[in-house]
C-alpha cells in the first residue's frame, strides 16, 4: 500500500505538511548544539541507533526478521577497533574493514539459511547471536573476553579529530542522515520495489522473474554491513566494546526500535530511534516496568498500528480524506 | 582415568540432559505444528514453572510430584487465556505472531523480575545419595528427573496417539484445513496446543528445579537448546526433535569431556548450520523446510 501510495505522487514532492514535518526535523537535529551534554550524549546515540535500526529495516522490508542484528553490529565494532590497534589502520580503512567483515559473515550466514522458510532465518540468527557472544568471552587473547577493549582513541577522519561531544554528533548525524538517504534512493528504485514485492508474496515475485534467494541475500548483507559501520562508530564514541553490549536483548531492542517506528516506511528506524532511546531516562531506577512497557507497547502497536509510529501521518491523511468525502 | 568409565558416564549425563531438552523443545515444536508460530516466550514458561516448583515445594511443603503436577495445570489454563486474550490476533501470521511472543517473554520475564527478585532461589534435592547404573554414578535425584520426564513424555504420547483431543489436535497440525472439513473445531486448539506447549515448558522448568538454581533469568538457555533441537529434528517433526534431543545431549556430553569452553557451542553450531545446507528437513525428514 505504502509503494502504491508513494509511487502516486509525482515526482516525489513534498506537500506543504511534509514541509514543516521536515522543518521540524532540522530544527531538532540541529537542537543538540544549543543544549546541554546529556542532550547531546542522546542525540548521538538516536542517530547511531537509526542507522543500525536502517540496516534491519533493509532485513526487515525483505520479510526477514533478524534477531541476531547486534552481533554484526559487534562484528563491526571488534574488526575496527582490532584493526586500529593491531595493524594501526586509521577510523575510515578500519570501518571499512569492519563493515566488509560484517557483510562477509552475512553472506556465509544468508546463503546457507535464506533459501528455507523465515523461521530458520529467526532461529539461526538467534543462536549465531549467542555464539558470537560467547566466542567473544572465550577469545580473550584477542578480544579481552568479558573485560573487553577499553581506552579506544577517538575517530579521526582526515586529520580532524571528532573527540568532543559536539563533534561527534556531527559526524553520527552525517552517518544517520546518510542511511536515510542511501534508504530513501533504494527505495524509489525497481530494486527496492523488488524488494517490497517479495515481502508481500514471494512466490509470486519469484514467478515474475525475480531472483528471490539473491535479493534477500544482497538486503541481509547490505543491512549487516550498515550495522557494522555504526557498530564502528559507536565503539570510537564510548571508547570501550564488551560482549555484554551486543548481547540478544541488544538485538530484540532493534527489533522493538524497529517494529514500534514502523517496518514499511524509510523513516520508521528514525522514528523509533527518537521515540525508544531516550526513554530508559525517563524509567531511571525501573528496568523492569520499562521492560514491561516495551512488551506491551510491542504487542499493542503491532495490533493496532503494525506499520509503526510512522504510519500516523498517513493514517491522520487517510481519516482527514475520508472525513471531507 | 579409565576411559571406559568416562565415555559411559559421559553417555549417562547426556542423555539424561537429552531427555530435559527434549522436553522443552516437543512443547516447542507443538506449538509451532499447530499455530506455526515460533514461540519466544517457552523459556519464560520454563522459568514460571520452576518458580512454580519452588514455591509449591518450599513454601507450601507439598510433595514433588503434586507440584510438577498443579504448575503443569496452571500453565496449561495460564498459556490457553494468554493465546486467547493476547495472542489471538495474529493466528495464521507468522512474522507477527513472533514478534508478539518476544513482548509476550519480556513482560513475562519483568514481572517475575519484580515480584520473586533477580536473586538465584535454590531448592531442596529430591532425593539424596547417588546410584549407581553398572560403571556410571548417577545422583538419584536426577533419576527421579529422568524417572519424572518419562512419564510425562510417555503421557503426552499416550494422549497425542488414542485419546479424541489429541488425536485432533494432530490432525491440525498436519493441516489445518483438512482438518476442519472432518469436523475439527480447529478455532478450539489454537489455545489448547499453545496452553500444552507452555505446560510442557513448565514441567521441564519444575522438573530442573531442584537440579539448577531458580532465578528469572534461567529461561533463556533452554530456550536456545529447544532452538537448536527443533533445527536439527526439523520443525514440527516430534520424532525429529526426540533423535535430536538425545543426540544434542550427547554431543555436548562428550564434547565437554574433551573440548574447552565454547568450542563445543561453535561445533553444534556448525553441525546446526551443515544440517541446515544439506538436510533442511531435519534429521528424520518429516519437518518442513
Amino acid at each position: 500500500m505504502t509503494t502504491l501510495a508513494l509511487a502516486a505522487r509525482p515526482g516525489g514532492r513534498v506537500g506543504p505538511l511534509g514541509m514543516a514535518g521536515l522543518v521540524l526535523l532540522a530544527a531538532l537535529a540541529a537542537l543538540p548544539w544549543f543544549s546541554g551534554a546529556f542532550v547531546q550524549h542522546l542525540a548521538v546515540l538516536v542517530c547511531l541507533n537509526a542507522v543500525m535500526v536502517s540496516g534491519l529495516a533493509l532485513v526487515a522490508r525483505c520479510g526477514q526478521l533478524s534477531l541476531g542484528h547486534a552481533a554484526f553490529v559487534a562484528i563491526g565494532a571488534y574488526a575496527s577497533v582490532l584493526a586500529a590497534r593491531h595493524w594501526g589502520l586509521s577510523f575510515l580503512p578500519a570501518m571499512l574493514l569492519g563493515a566488509l567483515a560484517s557483510a562477509l559473515v552475512a553472506l556465509l550466514l544468508g546463503w546457507a539459511i535464506l533459501r528455507l522458510r523465515g523461521v530458520y532465518f529467526v532461529l539461526v540468527t538467534f543462536a549465531f547471536g549467542e555464539l558470537l557472544r560467547l566466542a567473544l568471552l572465550d577469545g580473550a587473547a584477542l578480544t579481552g573476553g568479558a573485560n573487553g577493549i577499553a581506552g579506544i582513541g577517538a575517530a579521526q577522519v582526515f586529520g580532524f579529530a571528532f573527540d568532543t561531544r559536539e563533534r561527534f554528533y556531527g559526524l553520527a548525524l552525517a552517518a544517520a542522515l546518510l542511511s536515510l538517504w542511501m534508504l530513501h534512493a533504494l527505495f524509489r528504485r525497481p530494486l527496492g520495489h523488488a524488494m517490497d514485492a517479495l515481502a508481500d508474496n514471494p512466490a509470486l515475485a519469484e514467478s515474475t522473474g525475480l531472483n528471490v534467494h539473491r535479493i534477500q541475500l544482497l538486503a541481509f548483507v547490505a543491512g549487516c554491513a550498515l550495522a557494522a559501520a555504526a557498530g564502528a562508530l559507536q565503539s570510537r564514541y564510548i571508547g570501550y566494546v564488551s560482549p555484554e553490549s551486543f548481547n540478544t536483548s541488544v538485538s530484540i531492542g532493534f527489533i522493538i526500535m524497529l517494529v514500534i517506528g514502523g517496518r514499511r516506511s524509510v523513516w520508521g528506524p528514525l522514528v523509533g530511534a527518537m521515540v525508544l532511546t531516550p526513554l530508559p531516562e525517563l524509567f531511571r531506577g525501573a528496568v523492569q516496568t520499562q521492560h514491561i512497557f516495551y512488551g506491551a507497547a510491542l504487542i499493542v502497536i503491532l495490533r493496532f498500528l503494525p506499520d509503526g509510529l510512522a504510519s500516523l501521518p498517513r493514517r491522520a491523511r487517510q481519516l482527514w480524506s475520508r472525513d471531507a468525502a | 582415568m579409565d576411559w571406559t568409565f568416562l565415555a559411559t558416564q559421559a553417555t549417562v549425563n547426556g542423555l539424561i540432559v537429552g531427555l530435559l531438552y527434549l522436553l522443552m523443545a516437543v512443547g516447542f515444536t507443538l506449538v509451532f505444528g499447530v499455530m506455526r508460530m515460533v514461540n519466544f516466550a517457552h523459556g519464560e514458561f520454563y522459568m514460571l514453572g520452576a518458580f512454580g516448583a519452588y514455591f509449591l515445594v518450599s513454601g507450601a511443603q507439598l510433595p514433588f510430584m503434586a507440584a510438577v503436577a498443579i504448575t503443569f495445570a496452571g500453565a496449561l489454563a495460564g498459556g490457553a487465556l494468554l493465546e486467547w486474550g493476547v495472542l489471538k490476533p495474529f493466528r495464521r501470521d507468522e512474522l507477527n505472531g513472533m514478534i508478539a511472543t518476544i513482548g509476550l517473554a519480556m513482560i513475562l520475564q519483568n514481572l517475575a523480575l519484580m515480584f520473586f527478585g533477580p536473586d538465584p532461589l535454590s531448592m531442596p534435592p529430591v532425593a539424596e545419595g547417588v546410584t549407581r547404573l553398572g560403571k556410571a554414578v548417577v545422583p538419584t535425584a536426577r533419576l527421579y528427573v529422568v524417572v519424572f520426564a518419562c512419564a510425562v513424555l510417555a503421557l503426552l504420547y499416550g494422549f497425542l496417539r488414542f485419546s479424541r483431543p489429541g488425536r485432533a489436535l494432530r490432525a491440525v497440525v498436519e493441516d489445518m484445513e483438512i482438518a476442519a472439513i472432518q469436523g475439527i473445531r480447529s478455532r478450539l486448539y489454537y489455545p489448547l496446543g499453545f496452553g500444552l506447549g507452555a505446560g510442557l515448558a513448565a514441567v521441564a522448568g519444575a522438573l530442573m528445579a531442584p537440579l539448577f538454581s531458580v532465578s528469572p533469568f534461567v529461561g533463556g538457555a533452554p530456550l536456545l537448546k529447544a532452538f537448536i533441537v527443533v533445527i536439527l529434528g526439523g520443525l514440527g517433526s516430534i520424532p525429529g526433535a526426540a533423535v535430536a534431543a538425545m543426540l544434542l545431549g550427547l554431543v555436548e556430553s562428550y564434547a565437554s569431556l574433551l573440548l574447552a569452553g565454547s568450542t563445543a557451542d561453535m561445533l553444534i553450531f556448525a553441525i546446526v548450520m551443515a544440517m541446515l545446507v544439506l538436510r533442511p528437513k531435519g534429521l528424520l525428514g518429516r519437518g518442513e523446510a
